[in-house]
Order: structure tokens, then sequence, then C-alpha cells
């Protein structure tokens, strides 16, 4: 492929005119490597779509009585360990105008701060406008994982 | 043969069906209304209010005896209450009995024993012969039929305008929040007027009173009003705390712009605090529109596609925000307020940032265009070259 | 073998070439149309390679002789950004669609290989039209280029299948009821209709079909076109290039001329996918609901055609002889080399079928412009 010709530098400098070409197009491999082995990694957990699955955290380190918040989009849910076995799931989502509840440790109950809607673990409502209860979600603990289904 | 059988049959059906009282056979139409009642299930008859003999078919033996007839509208309520307030006899049914006192000291009680018939007595709220339980949704005393049946009288305004009242309170209130919820959308825990006024011991709030009400389900905003200065300024002016901004029926709903006219009704234009009034307003927009700004460019970037949910879940708790901070105008306190509409601005304007760094972001595409394009008209233009070598080649062989 | 001068000679090359036949396993190229002529399996790779790139080869390999290799070099980048799709999609009703949210979303450079693919798919079949088309106009069905003519129509119909098929996948609104507009346009024909009726699972849009539609794009239909595309260049290679009546057959280059040619042709081809990829990227689309049919449903673009066809006849005249009319004219087409009479490939010898022609594209236009018109007017 490499022209005839040319003086007593001429064989070197198109040696190496030859070898930037090669370089050259080669990054059309490289191009097309990088592309494709960027494509195959997959993408991370939290933006794959979940299968109705949310993975919720250490089981282990929530203490008994404690909630942790999950954010899950615009439909955050709430753990709760009632026991050293049993974990329940409830939304964080006041049934009364969908403010974003807060745990209370204290009197282990929902409160919402917008009208002091109150609900208790279980998402029975204890006072306030809220009229509807909390739907628990099915929630389990999968390798010391809490996992729920929503 | 036929027609005997059909009277037997007749018959029959007459004794099975038999009326609780013989009373019936000449007030039907009575029996019908009487027959619904909760009475009439408790088996408390036309003898127990009127007296006389309920086995009687003819007219002077039935009215006779204990008869009372028609009772008068100055007796009813001391006629119900010969039950209705007898622990004893309530008991079983778990019913209060607290009642006739209540309507003693009430405006309707306390007209009535001056002598004026024409207040409500029982029988105009509970009606006469039809009376059902609160939680029947037959009843007149059901929560969606209260201010019906109080309207009777008071949105009468011919009736109630000799007693100085001259509002129309039911369309007043069917017009405002409450109303809206509890007769449009049947929300059973909005209040009806029995739940600000009382039932039995119904007055005309004095000032303080009904306010306290109020504090009952919007128990922060109370609790935020009770900081402020706005409570004893009130108390001492004799204005009604939460009905002065709020009206006391026709209660519209409370949003934003409130701040920008209800403070004037008793602040000058421009002074200190209707200058307070536009701050607090202005901080809460301001945090709205960024809100409302971030959310239409949160949508946007969904529909290209781009992960959004992050992001639906920040504006979700900026929403929250921003809604605390109402109640916490009653307060007065502008610090407060700022922190929390602060708060929510800053999470939107993040918000929005990242997105549009992000949507810029995918506007390097182009450039990455320009530059594959670059790229590859060298390489064409390379294996032209080649291409012309190849050719002066084969036209030497 | 001549002992080897050069010591470099025992390469990988040299030491593949004692254990392989290199040059059987290369002329695979040949099959697939990008040398026109066979490699000398008897001789070392290179050697055969270098002859074959010789070769003198005719100067008249231009535009529009170039859509077979254009319609294979589609085909191979279809094929490479397929295979990248079907790393990430899952062809199943609940999860179909995000999988594909995924690709177009989360995956880096997902969106970008999904709409080469699909410009790619849509340059294909249009591509392959134009060639049957194009084929019909310069008589290159007449002898000996009948079996060229059917096997080239089957390409189109073929890839036209991956096309209809491939657009059910995404399981998104637009896909849906594009394919249930299809299976009633397939499901008028009688006799072909219930048989493929039969092959993809019935006339219900579920789980079901999808699976086949997957399994038909994914596997079958490219094995297919990879058959057709293969009897294709055969076919070249056997009867030669064509020359237009009137065209000088001397040779003005070599091979190796043409295989740049080729090259710099991929190199285009290449861009111009990239560019509509990102300039007009197809717009993402909600996920399909089987209970609300959204407005300005039309099959795909080249059934608009076959939809206007059978939906502009008067009520008199009842669906299967419609669908008889539409099996008919394709029979005809495909059977164009055996019913055509006319002598020779000039222009001047085909007057009636080149006007047949020309009347056909026009009615073609303009039943297509009619089925697009029908979901408007709804």
């Amino acid at each position: 492929m490499e022209p005839q010709g040319g003086g007593p530098k001429a064989p070197e400098r198109r040696a190496v005119l030859g070898w930037l070409i090669r370089g050259f197009l080669s990054l059309w491999a490289l191009g097309a490597a990088a592309v494709g082995a960027a494509f195959l990694k997959a993408p991370e957990e939290e933006k794959r779509p979940s299968e109705g699955l949310v993975r919720c955290g250490s089981f282990s380190a929530l203490a008994v009585g404690e909630a942790r918040l999950v954010r899950h989009g615009s439909d955050p849910l709430f753990v709760v360990r009632v026991s050293d076995t049993q974990v329940l799931a409830l939304p964080a989502v006041c049934t009364h105008l969908r403010c974003i509840l807060k745990y209370d440790l204290q009197t282990q109950t929902f409160l919402c701060p917008c009208h002091n809607g109150a609900f208790d673990r279980n998402g029975n409502v204890l006072s306030g406008p809220p009229t509807r209860p909390l739907a628990p979600y099915r929630a389990e603990i999968r390798a010391d994982e809490v996992v729920v289904h929503t | 043969m036929i027609p005997a059988a059909i009277l037997l049959a007749a018959a029959l059906a007459a004794l099975a069906a038999k009326p609780v009282t013989q009373c019936t056979l000449c007030h039907p139409d009575v029996r019908v209304q009487f027959d619904r009642s909760r009475h009439r299930a408790e088996e408390v008859t036309c003898t127990a209010c009127h007296g006389g003999d309920a086995e009687a078919i003819k007219v002077e033996a039935a009215h006779s005896g204990s008869f009372l007839g028609i009772p008068t509208r100055r007796d009813i309520p001391h006629l119900c209450s010969s039950c209705h307030s007898d622990v004893e006899r309530m008991r079983g049914y778990n019913l209060p009995t607290d009642q006739y006192a209540l309507y003693q000291t009430s405006r309707h009680g306390q007209l009535l024993a001056k002598g004026d018939e024409k207040v409500a007595v029982c029988t105009d709220c509970h009606g006469p012969h039809e009376i059902l339980p609160p939680d029947d949704p037959r009843s007149s005393v059901y929560i969606r039929n209260i201010p019906k049946t109080c309207g009777r009288c008071h949105s009468d305004r011919a009736r109630m305008s000799p007693y100085g009242l001259k509002d129309d309170p039911t369309a007043d209130f069917a017009a405002g929040v409450h109303g809206k919820m509890l007769l449009e959308k049947g929300n059973l825990s909005a209040p009806d007027c029995t739940r600000c006024h009382g039932a039995h011991g119904a007055t005309p709030p004095g000032v303080g009173d009904v306010d306290k009400i109020c504090g009952q389900c919007h128990t922060t905003t109370r609790a935020y009003f009770l900081e402020g200065p706005h409570k004893e300024a009130m108390d001492r002016a004799g204005l009604p705390e939460c009905a002065s901004c709020h009206d006391h029926h026709k209660i519209l709903p409370a949003e934003i712009g409130m701040l920008d006219t209800v403070c004037l009704k008793c602040h000058e234009k421009g002074s200190a605090q209707a200058k307070l009034s536009v701050e607090m307003k202005t901080l809460y927009s301001r945090a709205s529109e960024e809100i409302d700004s971030a959310r239409a460019l949160v949508d946007r970037a969904a529909a290209i596609p781009l992960y959004v949910e992050d992001y639906r879940a920040d504006l979700e708790q900026a929403r929250t925000t921003l809604l605390e901070s109402l109640p916490v105008t009653h307060s007065l306190d502008l610090p407060r307020v700022e922190d929390l509409t602060s708060q929510a601005r800053t999470i939107a304007q993040r918000v929005q940032s990242e997105l549009n760094g992000k949507l810029e972001g995918r506007k390097w595409r182009q450039v990455g265009l320009l530059v594959f394009w670059f790229y590859l008209l060298l390489t064409v233009v390379i294996l032209l070259q080649f291409r012309r070598r190849a050719l002066a080649e084969a036209a030497r062989r | 073998m001549a002992p080897d001068p050069n010591a470099r000679e025992q390469s990988l090359r040299g030491w593949l070439e004692e254990r392989f036949n290199l040059t059987e396993m290369f002329s695979l190229l040949t099959s697939f149309g990008l040398f026109p002529a066979e490699l000398d399996a008897r001789r070392p790779l290179r050697e055969a390679v270098d002859e074959a790139l010789s070769r003198p080869f005719p100067s008249y390999a231009r535009w529009p002789r170039v859509l077979g290799i254009l319609s294979m070099l589609l085909f191979v980048f279809l094929g490479l950004t397929g295979v990248m799709l079907a790393f990430y999609y899952q062809p199943t009703v609940s999860e179909g669609y995000a999988s594909v949210t995924t690709i177009v979303r989360d995956v880096t450079f997902g969106s970008f290989v999904h709409q080469v693919h699909g410009w790619g798919a849509r340059l294909l079949v249009l591509i392959l039209m134009v060639r049957v088309w194009r084929f019909y106009f310069q008589g290159m069905y007449k002898g000996p280029r009948e079996a060229l003519w059917v096997v080239s129509t089957f390409l189109f119909l073929a890839a036209a299948g991956a096309d209809f098929t491939g657009r059910l996948l995404p399981w998104d609104e637009r896909g849906y009821w594009a394919t249930i507009r299809g299976l009633e346009i397939l499901a008028a024909l009688p006799v072909v209709g219930p048989l493929f009726g039969f092959l993809v699972g019935g006339t219900n849009v579920d789980s079901l079909i999808l699976i086949r539609f997957y399994f038909l794009h994914a596997a079958i239909l490219p094995a297919l076109i990879l058959v057709l595309f293969y009897l294709n260049f055969s076919a070249v290679r056997r009867v030669g290039l064509s020359a237009s009546p009137g065209e000088s057959r001397a040779a003005a280059g070599v091979f190796k001329v043409h295989l740049y040619n080729m090259l710099i042709l991929a190199s285009l081809v290449f861009g111009f996918l990239v560019t509509l990829a990102i300039v007009l990227p197809s717009p993402f689309v909600r996920a399909a609901d089987p209970f609300v049919t959204p407005p300005g449903v039309r099959p795909p673009w080249y059934l608009l055609a076959w939809y206007g066809f059978l939906e502009s006849f008067p009520s008199l005249v009842p669906r299967w002889v419609r669908g008889l009319l539409l099996e008919a004219i394709l029979a005809f087409c495909i059977l164009l080399p055996f019913i055509d009479r006319s002598p020779g490939r000039a222009a001047s010898e085909r007057r009636r079928a080149i006007l047949l022609g020309a009347v056909v594209l026009a009615l073609w236009i303009l039943f297509t412009w009619m089925g697009y018109r029908m979901e408007a007017a709804r």
C-alpha cells in the first residue's frame, strides 16, 4: 500500500505516514469497542425499573420499633421493624392530602406535619383529618435485606 | 269456596301484620312514618308519648285515660326527656342523657322558657314520628342532612330577622369548603352545624368559643396562631380569632392570595403589618413558582426519556415543606416562614439546575456528531487516496 | 509449497494456514457480495486475495448498482445493533416496554443503538423496494436473471416481515396498534392469511404472538434474509453485473478499486445512519394499552398501499375478493419473468411493460396516500 519513489528520507517518512494512517483507521475499531463496552455495562440498580420489588436496606441495622424512610420515586415508603423477626412496610404518603409522613419514635406512630394526621404502625388512622388508613405493603427479609413488594 | 278462602287469607294477613297499636286504624299516615322510626323498632309506641288506650278500637275508648293528644310545643322537651334523661332507661341503649339539660342552656331552650314557641323543640329537628338515629343516612339529623334541617328555620330570613339574624348560614356554609366537603364530596369528617355550635346546647357562639373548636381539627394552625400577636390583640378588641379572616360560615379555600386582601381589613395599606403579609406572600409564591417550573422541567425530561424518579421524590419533599409553611404564617413569624419556603425553593432550584445540566449535556451530542463527521470525512479522504493509487497501479499494468 | 525465503512468513497467518483453509473461510465474504468473484480456495490466502484484487472490474459498477451491496451493509449494521439490543430486551408483555425503557433511558449509548437499529430498518426496506422497482424498469428480470428477480422480491418481503415483527417488540402504543392493523390486512388474504395467522399464533395480540414475533424477528427472518442474500449474490456472480444496453463492457479498473469504493460507501452509509439517529430520533412513545386505541393508528408505511387498496372497494365487493385480488397482484409480481413476453431488455422493446410499471407505481403511490388519509379522516 505504500507508494514508491521519493528521496532518501522519503521511505521513513512514508513509513511514519503509513503507521499514522493505520493508527488513525484503527481508531474506528477502538471507538466501536468502546461504544460496545459502554453499552454492555449494565446500568446501576436504582435505574433499572423495579419489577415491583424495592430494596430497603439492612434489616439488622434497624432497631426494634425503629422506622426507615425509603425513597421510591414519588411514593416513598417506611419500613418498620416491629419485632426481632418481623418488619412492616407502609406508604409514607398521608391519605389526607399526600404530605410525606414523619415517624415519631416515642409514640411509634406516623405523624403528618400538615394537619396533624396520625397513623399507628399498622396504618390505621389514630386522629386527624385522614379518612383512609395506610395500605401496608408486603415486606420480607432476604439475607438480612428488607425487600418490599410495591 | 274461593271467596271464603280469600277472606280467610286476608284476615290471616291482617293478623300477621298486626300493628303495634290500634291507633293506626284511624291514623294510617302516621303509621307509615312511625314504622320507619327507631322508636317503632324498640317498641316505644304511640301511648308512650300520647297516652290513651292502645288496644281500643273506638275513638272514645282510645282517647281516654292518660290521653294527652298532641303535646304543646312548650311541653315537648320535657316529654321527651321523661325517657331520654332517665339514666337507668337509656343505659341499655348506651344513649347520652344530657340533651335536656343542654337544651335548657341553649338559646332555643332559653327563649322557649320565656314563652317563645316559635323556636326549635325536639320534634322540629328529629321529627315527631319518623325519628331515626344520627348515623342513619335517612335521618334528618344525619350529618349531611343537618344543614338542611337547621336551614329550615335559619335560612328563612323573614323568620329569623326578628331575632336579629340576617344571614343565610346554610347557603353560606354550602358555598364554603366545609359545605363542599360535607355535602358534595361526602367527607364525613367535615364539620356540620352542630360540630361548631353544639347540637342540643346550641348557643350563638360568643367571641372565643367557636375558634377553640376550629383548633380541634386545625391543630397545627391554631398552635401557630396562639404563638403570634394576633390572639391577644383580637381578644382585646373583642374580635373573633379565626372568623375574622376566614369568615364563619362561608369559609373559602385558604390560598396564599388571601394575604393580599384579608390583612387590609384591619391594617392600613402600607403599614408595617400589611408589608409583613406582602413579604410572606412573596416568599411563598416564589417558592411555589420555583416548584412548578421544576415540575414542568421534570416532565419534559421524562418525555425524552431521562431518569427522573429521584427528582420527583425531591419535589414531593419540597411541596410538603412549602405546605408546612402555610400554618406557620398564622404565627406571623417571618424568619420561620422564610426558613421553610427557602428550603422548598432550594430543593426546587437544585432539581432544576441538575436537570438543566443533564439536558445541556445532551447538546454535546450535536458536537459529537460534528467530530464524528470530521473523522469520517478524513477516513473517506484516506480511502480515496488509496483508491487513486490502486487505480494508478492498475493503469500501469 | 516452496520453502519460505522470509522467516517472517512463519507468522500467525502461516500457522493457521497449515491448519485451516483460510481462503475458503475468507471466501464467505465473496458469498455475501463483498467480492463479486470466487476466491481460488486452493491457493494460500494472501495469494488468492492478491489475485482477486487485481482482477479486471468493469467501471460501470457505480450507482444505482450498489443497491444490493448497500442493503447487505445495512443488514450487517442491523444485525450488530440488533444483537446489542438483544442483550437487554425481554420479550414478554410485562417486561417488554420496561426493558426497552431501560435501553433507551439508562444504558450508555442505548438510545443511539436503538435509533440506528430503527433507521437502518426503514432504510433497508426502502432500498430493497427501490431495488425491485429498478430491476423492473430496467428489464432486469429477463433471462438469465429470472431467479435474481424472484430472490430480490422475496428479499423485500422478508425484510418487510422483519420490520413488521420488530415493531411489536417494544410493546409500545404505536407498535401494538400498527401490528393489529397489519394483521387485519394479512387476515384479508384468503389462504395466505389464515396460514400466516396459524404461523404467528392467532389474531389476538398477546404474549403468545409476542414471543413468536420475537423469534421470527431475531432468528428466523434474519436467517432467511441471509440465505436470500447468498442466493442473490450467487446469482449475480453467475450472470455478472448487468450493463445497460449500449454501455461499454471495457474494463476500467481492477477489483481493488471497487473494494475501496465499497469501503467508502460503507463509511458514508454508516455516517448517514448515525446522523439520522441523532438528528431525527423517533420519539419515545407510551406503553401499549389494549383498552385504549390512540388516534392515527396506521399500519407500517409499506403496507399502507395494501390497506388503501383493500378499503377503497365499494362494500358490495366482499373482503375475500379484495384479498384475492391483492394475492393475484403479488403472484404476478413474483412470477413476472415467466409472464412477460417482451423480446428484450431494451426500453424500446418493453414499452408496454414500462407503461404498465409506471401505472402500477402511480397507483401504488395513490393507494399509499389513500391508506394514510384513512386514519386521518377517522
